[in-house]
């Protein structure tokens, strides 16, 4: 694995979502590595953050790492209990959901994401769990980040099914759809970070993680990869952060492993 | 009325079933009993589903879903749904997908008498460009008043609707604390609604309360007492999830033959809820139940 020993590339998957919270941001969260990144963007440099999510839940504080999203754990403290409608109406489609987090099996390079079927739809492969609530983050947030494993079969040049649009043919493809704002911001793989150019919409890499080479990143996806003339590497996590991940937002290891 | 009652009287073969809850109070008393009962070539309905669906694909129950997740959440893939749409096992099956906010304003419109509703996700994906069961599953239009594209969705009608709450009383007001999920729509959005509630309650206690109420007897068909009755799934206030429970049935789902001794165990083998609840053990089931967590009455006064 690509680390240098004193962290996961779990953890330090976890740090990068939290990197892409800011303290206004209203976070639409999924289950997995986005809900430790944004309970952890909350303990550290985001405390104002409000996180909704999707079961009816609007600024969530739970104080203990939530098994699913629609875990009893995120009522209790938090400022509204309500349901998926004024989730997903009231907030996310009205415009006030500023960052959402989103999942999937399979990306492209103007950022669609496939979470439904390998191979062809009338005979799949592999049939994975489909939309739930991504086709509606992907449209509607203002902004979403993008989290899944990279390797060729993932990162390809053609997703074998639009679950979730990105940047879909490119500039100006989503007004054309009607989509009302939104697309890709961040991509935070196993291997990197990437972030779309403005005008071409199409990705790039920023920061390779500690241990993983330039080439290992270009030999993980379909595509000629554009690279950042700025590309570092990953800034590994703090201590804190680390700290805080294991003892207190994941101490059974459900979403870093070993649970 | 019983849970067996309940099944046997209102879900009949071929009809319209729609599940309840999102990662949450599902209703595992009357599913086990479908399962149970061996109800066949039902169109299964819900907008979230994990082991409800996977049991209900798994027993043969339901060879036609609508709906947007199908998956274990932490736990992985969900076995028996990839077995069925993959290899036609036990039977070959068809979905007709949306996004979770998409089934959400479906059940919405039929239960508010519309046909359809309007939404501004699912444009520009493929979501809407397979329809293996519906004639016509999406349109777009431009807004008659603005020129904007919309999406529109026809109205999802079940026939029979379930959902685990917790209270209800005699006359079958239902209340529910914590996450609504689509629970009020989806019940709202079918003929027959049968409620599993961890307690029947005075009425008075469900007057004092009333904003508690999320459907109004009108809207209730039948009420089944049924303590535990979302296991493995929580009931806030009541208890929390058997997080054991449900990495074994993720276990034991890989294989059919795993899948058939679950059902063995757990469905035939119990032969009812008590049974259910019995094999479980006292034990398990109290060391599962909800922290005391009391919010302040308020004043309903005027």
């Amino acid at each position: 694995m690509a680390t240098d020993g004193k962290f996961s590339l779990q953890e330090l998957m976890a740090v990068c979502a939290a990197r892409e919270i800011r303290n206004d941001d209203v976070v639409f969260v999924g289950t997995g590595l986005p809900m430790l990144g944004s309970m952890l963007a909350k303990r550290t440099h985001a405390p104002d953050a409000v996180l909704v999510y999707e079961s009816g839940v609007v600024d969530a504080r739970p104080k203990r790492t939530p098994w699913s999203i629609g875990d009893g754990c995120l009522v209790p403290d938090s400022a509204m209990v309500a349901g998926l409608l004024e989730v997903f109406g009231l907030l996310l489609q009205r415009g006030r959901v500023s960052v959402g987090f989103l999942g999937a099996a399979q990306i492209d390079p103007y950022g669609n994401l496939n979470s439904s079927v390998i191979g062809e739809y009338y005979a799949a492969k592999v049939r994975l769990p489909g939309s739930g609530g991504g086709n509606d983050i992907g449209s509607l947030a203002h902004r979403t980040v993008i989290m899944m494993g990279q390797d060729k079969r993932k990162f390809v040049e053609k997703v074998d099914y639009i679950t979730t649009p990105g940047f879909l043919a490119g500039p100006g493809a989503r007004e054309a759809a009607g989509l009302p704002r939104g697309g890709p911001d961040a991509v935070i793989s196993n291997l990197g970070v990437y972030r779309f150019d403005a005008q071409s919409k199409r990705i790039f890499l920023e920061t390779y993680h500690p241990g993983v080479t330039l080439d290992q990143v270009k030999e993980n996806v379909q595509w000629a990869l554009a690279v950042a003339p700025y590309a570092a590497e990953t800034k590994p996590p703090h201590a804190d952060e680390l700290r805080l991940l294991r003892d207190e937002l994941d101490p059974d290891g459900i979403f870093l492993g070993g649970g | 009325m019983g849970v067996s009652e309940a099944v046997s009287t209102f879900v009949k073969d071929g009809i319209r079933l729609r599940s309840g809850g999102i990662g949450l109070r599902k209703p595992f008393a009357l599913l086990n009993e479908v399962v149970r009962q061996k109800k066949r070539d039902l169109t299964f309905l819900l907008a979230g589903w994990t082991e409800d669906a996977d049991l209900i694909v798994g027993a043969g129950c339901a060879p036609r879903l609508e709906g947007s997740y199908f998956g274990l959440e932490a736990l992985g893939l969900s076995h028996n749904y990839r077995r069925a749409f993959e290899q036609g096992i036990p039977q070959p099956i068809k979905i007709e997908e949306y996004s979770n906010f998409g089934m959400t304003m479906r059940f919405m419109a039929a239960a508010l008498g519309l046909p359809f509703m309007p939404i501004k996700s699912h444009l520009g994906s493929d979501l809407v460009k397979y329809n293996p069961l519906l004639a016509k599953k999406a349109a777009v239009i431009d807004c008659p008043f603005t020129g904007e594209k919309v999406m529109l969705l026809p109205a999802c009608q079940a026939d029979v609707a379930f959902v685990h709450a917790q209270r209800a009383d005699g006359q079958g007001n239902v209340q529910i604390w914590g996450q609504w999920a689509e629970d009020q729509w989806g019940c709202g959005a079918s003929k027959v609604v049968v409620a599993e509630v961890e307690e029947i309650v005075d009425e008075d206690i469900v007057r004092r309360d009333p904003n508690r109420t999320i459907l109004p007897a009108m809207m209730v068909t039948a009420i089944v007492e049924t303590p535990f009755g979302a296991h493995p799934y929580q009931c806030q206030g009541y208890y929390d999830f058997d997080r054991p429970f449900r990495r074994m049935y993720a276990e034991m789902t890989r294989t059919r033959q795993g899948f058939e001794q679950y059902l063995q165990d757990w469905v035939f083998g119990p032969g009812s809820h008590d049974g259910y609840l019995k094999k479980l053990g006292q034990d398990r089931l109290d060391a599962l139940r909800a922290k005391p967590m009391f919010s302040e009455p308020v004043n309903y006064g005027y």
